[in-house]
């Protein structure tokens, strides 16, 4: 199991080890959605040269990738969540971040290392197949990766931008607390303090 | 408690009672520190220049948006927390969101209007409609007829209505992803096997093309939709076409499918036309903001007819 994730290329020591984790089958499945469409991609021109299939089975396991980090994974490795949302009145799209409360979840440190590094590995692997497929002109190829890129990048780009609300929800909140306690210039300062050195 | 800095703030107390806190209270009378906090929060979400004063500065740190500001987003933690449910709550909200929207595309509510927009029951219309037929028999047909004809012809009545339900606000994309796949590998099962990728990536590529340029459309007529509503909205509606597809894989001969396909079409339209007719769109321009949609789908039932 362990050989066939592209996230190993650098094993410091046992800390990026499933054994260690403490959502190990989450851990495994987000890791084997997140590998399963790169290799299917890969290596599915050796099993059958049936385009059309290919391309259906990489898309459904991009699309199940997608929904399983956005909705499962996210939030019982590293307890982040986010989603769009309509104004049915003006029809603007609003994201919306939501994050475990600070002290009630525990965030595993192998968990959270995973998750971060496929991530962010993914999307970047894609861009590689994109430059790939342009140098070997298989335009063919090129909607599909496309699509890959749209997908990854989104959930890439929401899932940070999720990470950094949650931070400076965390700092914002203790800051009001004991800016009821000590004054409200006070909190201010401390507030200032905690951006400016992070 | 978390009031104390008012206090502070002005001399006159007159209730001390308020500030000391009884022996025997119990825990639940207290003030929550942190509920306060999300009462004197909520207000300020999303305004950062309207606030001012010495009052509001103490949440001023809340408004991180400078850390965050190139996508405009919202925190939300108290009121309807997600994180800690489990697997099988999350995909059945799932599941059962995708089985609204197909609903609202089964039961197209342009045509079997009248009682649909008062009751919120989802299927009330056809079943409104049946019992119109079966109460008033003939004279009643004859009304129903003429009400659905007088809608049809009627499209501006669209836009008084309000047609986008909750259950379509959420926009998802395992509608269009599915049935763009079925369409496009039913349609090029019946093609030549030379054929076969060009019309499975034809077809594909058709789709959500066409599905862009029909939501561009609407967005440049001005309608209220967000890109992804729309392509959620006709993505589901499909869902007609797909069955015309699965018809001519099978092999139905030629003459009957003129009738059935004209009705699988009608109906795609129809489920179309109701959910994103009424979107905002400037008033006499709901025609042309809807034409696009027609070629869409009939283009799309050629399609199914002659493979």
């Amino acid at each position: 199991m362990e050989q066939s994730q592209p996230q190993q290329q650098q094993p410091p020591a046992g800390s990026l080890s499933w054994r260690l984790s403490s959502h190990p089958i989450t851990l495994l499945t987000f890791l084997a959605f997140r590998v399963s469409s790169l290799l299917v991609y890969l290596f599915g021109v050796i099993f059958t040269d049936n385009m059309v299939l290919i391309f259906i089975i990489t898309i459904l396991l991009l699309a199940a990738d997608f929904y399983y980090l956005k909705n499962i994974g996210g939030r019982r490795l590293v307890g982040l969540r986010w989603w769009n949302e309509v104004d049915a009145s003006t029809g603007d799209s609003q994201w919306v971040f939501e994050s475990s409360e600070p002290g009630t979840k525990a965030i595993n440190a192998t968990d959270s290392r995973f998750f971060w590094l496929a991530l962010y590995s993914q999307p970047v692997l894609w861009v590689a197949l994109a430059i790939l497929a342009i140098v070997r002109l298989k335009f063919i190829w090129l909607p599909l990766v496309a699509i890959a890129l749209a997908l990854t990048i989104t959930n890439t780009l929401a899932f940070s931008r999720c990470d950094k609300f949650s931070q400076a929800s965390n700092i914002a909140g203790s800051a009001l607390y004991s800016g009821n306690l000590a004054g409200s210039i006070a909190s201010n300062m401390v507030g200032r303090l905690f951006t400016f050195g992070r | 408690m978390a009031s104390s800095s008012h206090h502070y703030n002005n001399p006159h107390i007159e209730d001390e009672d308020d500030l000391i806190d009884p022996d025997d209270a119990d825990l639940n009378d207290f003030d929550d520190p942190l509920s306060n906090a999300e009462a004197q929060r909520a207000p300020l979400t999303g305004n950062v220049g309207a606030q001012a004063g010495p009052s509001s500065s103490s949440s001023r740190p809340l408004n991180e948006s400078f850390l965050t500001s190139r996508i405009p987003g919202d925190d939300r933690r108290a009121p309807q927390n997600t994180i800690d449910e489990t697997v099988w709550e999350t995909v059945r909200r799932d599941l059962l969101a995708v089985w609204s929207k197909m609903r609202e595309v089964l039961y197209p509510r342009y045509l079997f209007g009248g009682s649909m927009l008062e009751s919120g029951m989802a299927s009330g219309g056809l079943r409104g409609a049946y019992a119109n037929l079966r109460g008033a028999g003939l004279s009643g047909a004859r009304e129903e007829l003429q009400s659905l004809a007088g809608r049809v012809m009627d499209p501006e009545a669209l836009l008084s209505q309000n047609n986008m339900t909750p259950g379509l606000r959420d926009w998802d994309l395992w509608g269009p992803l599915i049935f763009c796949l079925l369409l496009s590998v039913l349609l090029s099962l019946c093609g030549q096997p030379k054929q076969k990728d060009a019309i499975f990536s034809g077809v594909f590529a058709i789709v959500w093309i066409g599905e862009a340029i029909v939501t561009l459309q609407i967005k440049l007529l001005g309608g209220n939709i967000s890109f992804m509503q729309s392509v959620c909205i006709i993505g589901y509606t499909l869902f007609p076409l797909v069955i015309a597809a699965l018809l001519s894989a099978v092999g139905l001969p030629p003459i009957p499918r003129i009738p059935v396909y004209a009705i699988l079409v009608a109906w795609a339209m129809a489920a179309g036309v109701s959910i994103l007719g009424g979107s905002g769109v400037v008033s006499n321009r709901v025609g042309i903001a809807v034409y696009p949609l027609f070629i869409f789908y009939i283009g799309l039932g050629c399609l199914c007819f002659i493979s």
